[in-house]
């Protein structure tokens, strides 16, 4: 198999040329045989190694491809919508009828006063007067004028006018 | 008691994997222990890896017909396995590469001397060869293989070939520069 000139001990080997050095030296030990039985040695071990990996393998009922899977996930959704439908119907309350107080009428006791028809009728308040207080004619000339009021403005009143109508009025209380 | 028509097809189908198992056996045993020898140097090792190898093909023999190149898979499969057992066994203390050689080399017709100081210097090549970087070291030693050309090496270390190139350039370059240096200590 080897060729004598690359033998492992030739004297080239031992000199040494640099670069080729390495490669001389790997291309030797590449090229070394096998050693005899081999082989046999092999084929010995591959029929004492498991044929295959033991894998725990789910039931036939639950294997993936017997579509229990898909059927599970329906129910869940089924489920999981109808509870969530109830608990929002469950926590809603119901139209309650309006609530009424019944009054038994009153029987007068037996021997004591009738009312003889009589209806009472609450007394109404007499609801407090609001007095407008009376304005001046100064403090009604402090007000701005209304912004209707602008297109016909009267005129104003002379100031002897007005100095005689002050004096004229009683003072506002 | 009748025999399903489907268990004798399982049957006959099993039986085709093992045959078919046994012939790449027969066919690749010898280069993968090369490949996994020449990683880890160790003759029981190599034969571990080997055979670790075939189980895990034998594990996923359905997947066999698929591959392309059975050779080449069959390579990466055990160069991921010694890759793996050397990561591991860093841990461990170093064997000794050159009694190791001595033995395992090919020494006819020489003395003794010579046999010693040969492996001594394979061994120190070797030595040279581990200081590399992982990547340029991983193609040099796959490029040492006269059956895989650069696709094929570039397949087994999943990389483009315009990268085994220039990994296998700097690797020279590299192991050019260690020996040299290694020289002029001495």
């Amino acid at each position: 198999m080897n060729d004598p000139s690359e033998k492992g001990f030739s004297r080239d080997a031992a000199g040494g040329n640099g670069r080729g050095e390495a490669e001389a030296t790997l291309r030797l030990i590449a090229r070394l045989p096998a050693p005899e039985g081999l082989e046999e040695r092999v084929r010995a071990s591959l029929r004492a190694a498991p044929r295959r990996g033991r894998i725990l393998a789910w039931p036939a009922a639950f294997r993936p491809e017997s579509g229990w899977m898909r059927a599970a996930a329906a129910a869940a959704i089924v489920f999981v919508v109808a509870g969530g439908g109830w608990g929002v119907y469950s926590r809603v309350e119901q139209r309650q009828p309006a609530r009424t107080v019944v009054l038994t009428p009153r029987v007068p006791a037996p021997g004591g006063f009738a009312s003889a028809g009589a209806v009472r009728t609450p007394q109404t308040l007499n609801g407090p007067v609001v007095a407008h207080p009376a304005t001046t004619q100064a403090e009604q000339s402090k007000v701005p004028a209304q912004p209707a009021e602008k297109p016909g403005r009267r005129a104003r009143p002379a100031k002897g006018a007005k100095a005689s109508a002050q004096l004229a009025a009683p003072p506002a209380r | 008691m009748e025999i399903p028509e489907q268990a004798v097809r399982d049957e006959a189908g099993q039986r085709a994997e093992e045959a078919a198992l046994a012939a790449l056996v027969s066919q690749y045993a010898a280069t993968l222990y090369r490949v996994a020898f020449s990683v880890l140097r160790n003759p029981a090792d190599a034969e571990d890896a080997v055979q670790e190898a075939f189980v895990r093909v034998l594990r996923h023999r359905e997947t066999l017909r698929e591959v392309r190149d059975q050779r080449v898979w069959l390579i990466r499969i055990v160069w991921n396995i010694v890759l793996d057992r050397k990561r591991r066994a860093k841990t461990r203390p170093e064997t000794d590469d050159v009694s190791e050689l001595a033995r395992v080399l090919p020494s006819d017709g020489l003395s003794a001397e010579e046999i010693a100081s040969a492996a001594q210097h394979h061994a120190h090549v070797l030595s040279c060869v581990e200081r590399l970087p992982a990547k340029e070291r991983e193609v040099l030693m796959l490029s040492a293989f006269e059956e895989l050309n650069s696709v094929e090496i570039a397949s087994v270390l999943e990389i483009s070939e315009s990268s085994v190139r220039s990994r296998l350039f700097r690797a020279r370059n590299l192991m050019a520069g260690l020996l040299q240096h290694t020289r002029s200590l001495r």
